[in-house]
């Protein structure tokens, strides 16, 4: 049965009861009227003889009360007329919780999400990233070349090994190129992941083999650039202007790897056994640009695989000590902490904060409930003394807290829903699995939990309270002249807000600074006015000579487009956070290749420094004359030159790259090549320490692949997007322009995660100060209205206004500065754990600290201000003559 | 709960209730004058507390309700007893039966 068909049962049961009990005292009366007895007489005979109707008829329906739910139900109605008495109480209590359980619940979806929710693959605790790890100073974990790869897929340490690197590819549909993500993997992806595929099979282990040309499409890319064609599987698509057998297609959602790029594409390693050039890279030890992933056999830890792995690589270092030497060790960890990579720590921080976030709101709430179970202490008292039992009082008390709790956590869940469409935009990028973030049913449940708990937490005080009520006394007025007992609680709890307030803020201001610091940096080059886009040239129609022509010549049509005053181009581009760290070796300074200094590089164009800015330091930068028939040259900047030339004369010294040109690949013995210029130091990563150092060399020498294109605008560089895309165009219609992007953007791509943690952590700090401004005005306000007959009283014996308002003044400072005492031993811990996440802050923790003391003193004074100077109104009189 | 009068036993009031039901059905207040009459006025309840026990009964599924035209011509609720009441019937007056038996064995004087 229903509620409501129950319900209108019980009206049924109730008004039949009620008119049978009418009908039994009317035949009673007429009866005894028959007999002779006068009718007023007869009424009330009848009715003594019935009893008391009223409790009888009570009695009788309660025979059919669903007793414990409707006592709730009317504890519930109480709840909310109590809460609509005093509406500014519902409302900051119900503010309160929402901004606290908000807080969590986005938090927490957003944490569960990242690092929670286990990989969207079959037995995901058994896949591992797997990295060589570079012992040469710092050992440090790095990329794996495939000579390698292939070592360590062969010594059968896991079930299965999947190499994977990024790659960008051309697939024309009717004629028209377009350049789409892409991943170059060994063959058995698929089968690694446990993934079955929505259409065709997943790739064989022949088709690594050169020459072949297969591929398996997202289904994204399967619906939008082929209609979702289900004949499309065995049939084949132009990728990059050379046919390839369309094998399978990869379920809808399926993203490998995991991050916010998404891959259009997948092709074997055949692409990279072909050997376009003297050696493919699948047989060049030391060209470094693989991640891997593995399988662990079922049982297997990873800390045995690892052991069993670094004796493979040992091998190998042994085996091959000119490009393995370094590479002695390995590294082998849960995929999942890879994936989640760098967020991890920014995540735990947030959560904690938080915390502590919740921690002082539940504060901030049982301070107003008990300041109203003080307030209603005179009707309590009555319901106590006229026999209501203490626990059904309580109980009463829970439901109205759990009243507010209710709406609370649905405010609450309003304001987590918020808060994940306002902010989460910001770090999508950098967020992985971003995108699965969202209030879903766990959220919501956590929410509620949340709220049951904060509603249990903050009704103990008030409870305890009234379990302990001597009621007696509050009847007779006693207690509101006494100090009151509780008035110690209340003072801890605005302490702990204080403490709160306190360490969120000195977090916030810690993360600020180092955002500032980070943003303000100089990055070397005027980024304003710059556009970057990129080029692919098919390998079919471009080989070397023809891509160093191409480049040459667009960047000759660029510069002569209007609005564009400069052109070049660099790989990487700066601020692309892109580094290629090749080994080096100085001239005269012989070392074996295994223990050569490396130093990130870049390949650019001439011009290159002149167009984005950076100041040639000495020397020169690259002429159109320093390419392949002229002397081989390089220019390095500041920050290499004083590592590596520390006494000066950088200027005229010979280095050799490990980087090697094409032309220059047959070549016996070393190829030198001169420094001719030292430049500024330009940023080549968004975030990031100190300048690194860093060597670039001419495009025409070394044409690895079509650099970023750069050109200087005037006005809005997105304007000129049109005019470069004419300009590409105007040389080849089939080239695909993509990644058209200004460095503002670059720049603000690369600032956003720190400046989400700090824009979350502000958040969390302001909403802690206004609680501890809040409670610590509650406190005081209500301490001063309870003490107003004593302040009359003081005042009568000539206090002056002055010292009465010191008291009171005098009463907040001892709580904040409790407060801060506390606040500054747990900001001393999270400024250590900050410290580990945002190494290089320019602002020192006491700093932070004694700044965001400053604003809790101030917020603190200010929260004082209105109760001391309303103590200081007292008007004696009125104040002893009220009650 | 209130019993009608002390020395009515737990149960006594619903028993004496369907007794009288099993033989014809009634209405309340002819039921309180039944009790009243075949009792020679020695059980004196209170009127008005056969109306909670009638209602525990009809919970319990004992005895149904109706609204009926009395032979008055009033409009009276008449109670019916039903399958289930009359096995409880025969359940507590069996019970009730073998209980004063055992009082009866333990106050009568000794047969020597």
């Amino acid at each position: 049965m229903n509620l409501l068909s129950r319900l209108s049962l019980r009206r049924r049961l109730d008004e039949d009861l009620a008119e049978e009990m009418r009908q039994h005292l009317e035949e009673k009366t007429r009866e005894l009227v028959d007999g002779g007895m006068p009718y007023e007489e007869a009424r009330f005979a009848a009715r003594r003889a019935f009893g008391n109707l009223t409790l009888l008829e009570e009695q009788a329906r309660e025979v059919w009360r669903w007793r414990i739910a409707e006592d709730l139900w009317a504890d519930l109605r109480s709840g909310l007329r109590q809460l609509r008495r005093s509406p500014s109480f519902a409302a900051a209590a119900i503010l309160t919780m929402a901004l606290g359980i908000g807080a969590n619940t986005a938090v927490f979806s957003v944490v569960r999400a990242v690092l929670l929710q286990p990989l969207p693959f079959a037995e995901p605790d058994r896949l591992v990233s797997v990295q060589p790890v570079d012992v040469r100073g710092g050992p440090h974990p790095t990329s794996l070349d495939y000579p390698t790869f292939f070592d360590f897929r062969d010594a059968r340490v896991f079930e299965r090994l999947v190499s994977y690197r990024d790659d960008e590819r051309t697939i024309s549909i009717g004629g028209v190129g377009t350049s789409v993500p892409a991943q170059i993997v060994s063959w058995d992806l698929f089968q690694l992941l446990g993934v079955p595929l929505a259409l065709g099979r997943p790739f064989l282990a022949s088709e690594e083999q050169s020459g072949t040309r297969v591929v398996i499409l997202s289904h994204e890319a399967w619906t939008s650039y082929f209609g979702a064609d289900r004949s499309l599987v065995g049939r084949m698509i132009d990728v990059d202007e050379q046919p390839h057998i369309v094998v399978g297609v990869a379920p809808a959602g399926f993203h490998f790897p995991l991050r916010s790029r998404r891959v259009a594409l997948w092709t074997t390693l055949a692409r990279d056994a072909d050997s376009e050039i003297t050696t493919p890279i699948t047989e060049q030890r030391g060209a470094r640009m693989l991640d891997a992933i593995g399988r662990l056999p079922r049982g297997k830890s990873v800390e045995r695989a690892r052991m069993e792995l670094d004796a493979v690589a040992a091998r190998l270092a042994r085996a091959y000590p000119n490009s393995n030497e370094s590479l002695s060790a390995t590294s082998v960890r849960p995929e999942i902490e890879r994936v989640v990579g760098e967020s991890r720590r920014p995540m735990l921080l947030l959560w904690g904060a938080v915390i502590v976030v919740l921690l002082a709101a539940c504060a901030n709430i049982a301070g107003m409930l008990l300041a109203r179970t003080g307030d209603r202490e005179r009707e309590l008292s009555i319901r106590l003394s006229i026999g209501g039992s203490r626990w059904r009082v309580i109980r009463q008390l829970l439901v109205e807290n759990l009243v507010l709790a209710v709406i609370g956590c649905a405010a609450g869940i309003a304001v987590a829903a918020l808060a994940i469409r306002a902010l989460l935009p910001l770090v999508a990028e950098q967020l992985p699995r971003a995108s699965t973030v969202g209030l879903d049913a766990p959220a919501v449940l956590f929410a509620t939990a949340l709220a049951l708990a904060t509603t249990l937490l903050v009704s103990v005080p008030p409870a305890v309270r009234i379990g302990r009520f001597a009621f007696g006394e509050s009847l007779h007025g006693a207690a509101r002249t006494a100090t009151d007992p509780h008035d110690r609680f209340r003072g801890a709890l605005v302490v702990a807000q204080v403490a709160a307030g306190l360490v969120l803020l000195s977090g916030a201001t810690l993360f600020g600074a180092g955002l500032a610091h980070l943003v303000e940096r100089d990055l070397g080059f005027e980024h304003e006015g710059l556009l970057s886009f990129e080029v692919s040239l098919p390998g079919t129609r471009y080989d070397t000579d023809r891509q160093v022509l191409f480049v040459g010549q667009l960047v000759e049509r660029l510069r002569a487009a209007p609005g564009i005053t400069a052109a070049a181009g660099a790989l990487p581009p700066p601020l692309a956070g892109d580094v290629m760290s090749v080994s080096f070796q100085i001239e005269g300074m012989p070392v074996t290749p295994g223990r050569r200094p490396a130093s990130d590089m870049a390949i650019v164009t001439p011009g290159y420094f002149a167009a984005i800015g950076a100041p040639v330091i000495a020397g020169r930068e690259f002429t159109g004359d320093d390419d392949a028939r002229h002397p081989r040259v390089v220019v390095v900047n500041e920050a290499f030159a004083a590592r590596f030339f520390p006494g000066g004369g950088a200027i005229g010294k010979r280095i050799e790259s490990g980087a090697r040109a094409k032309a220059d690949v047959g070549r016996e013995g070393p190829v030198w090549r001169e420094i001719v210029g030292i430049v500024g130091n330009v940023r080549q990563a968004p975030l990031g320490g100190p300048p690194e150092p860093i060597y670039y060399l001419p495009f025409n020498q070394m044409p690895w692949s079509p650099p970023t294109m750069i050109v200087r605008t005037t006005g809005e560089p997105l304007a000129r997007e049109h005019d470069v895309r004419h300009a590409v165009a105007s040389l080849d219609a089939h080239v695909p322009v993509h990644d058209v992007n200004t460095f503002e953007r670059r720049l603000a791509t690369g600032v956003a995660a720190p400046r989400f943690v700090v824009l979350v952590m502000g958040c969390f700090a302001a909403i802690a100060l206004l609680l501890t401004a809040t409670g610590l005005y509650g406190i005081l306000a209500y301490a001063v209205l309870r003490r107003t007959r004593e302040i009359g009283v003081r005042m009568a014996l000539g206090a002056t206004h002055g010292a009465i308002a010191a008291m009171v003044v005098r009463r907040a400072l001892l709580l904040v500065t409790v407060g801060l005492v506390l606040g500054v031993l747990g900001a001393t811990a999270a400024g250590l754990a900050i410290r580990g996440i945002v190494s290089d802050l320019p602002v020192s923790g006491p700093a932070a600290l004694i700044a965001a003391a400053v604003v809790v003193v101030i917020t603190a004074a200010a929260a004082a201000c209105v109760p001391a100077s309303r103590a200081a109104a007292v008007e004696p009189m009125s104040a002893l003559r009220a009650d | 709960m209130p019993r009608p009068r002390k020395d009515l036993f737990p149960g006594a009031l619903e028993m004496m209730v369907l007794q009288i039901l099993e033989r014809q059905p009634l209405h309340g207040y002819a039921l309180v004058q039944h009790i009243q009459r075949v009792s020679n006025d020695l059980l004196r309840v209170e009127e008005g507390s056969l109306y909670p026990a009638l209602q525990r009964m009809l919970k319990q599924g004992w005895v149904k309700a109706r609204w009926d035209v009395s032979s008055s011509g009033r409009r009276v609720r008449t109670y019916e007893i039903t399958a289930a009441g009359s096995r409880h019937l025969q359940r507590e007056v069996s019970s009730f039966e073998r209980m004063l038996e055992g009082i009866r064995l333990v106050i009568s004087p000794v047969k020597s």
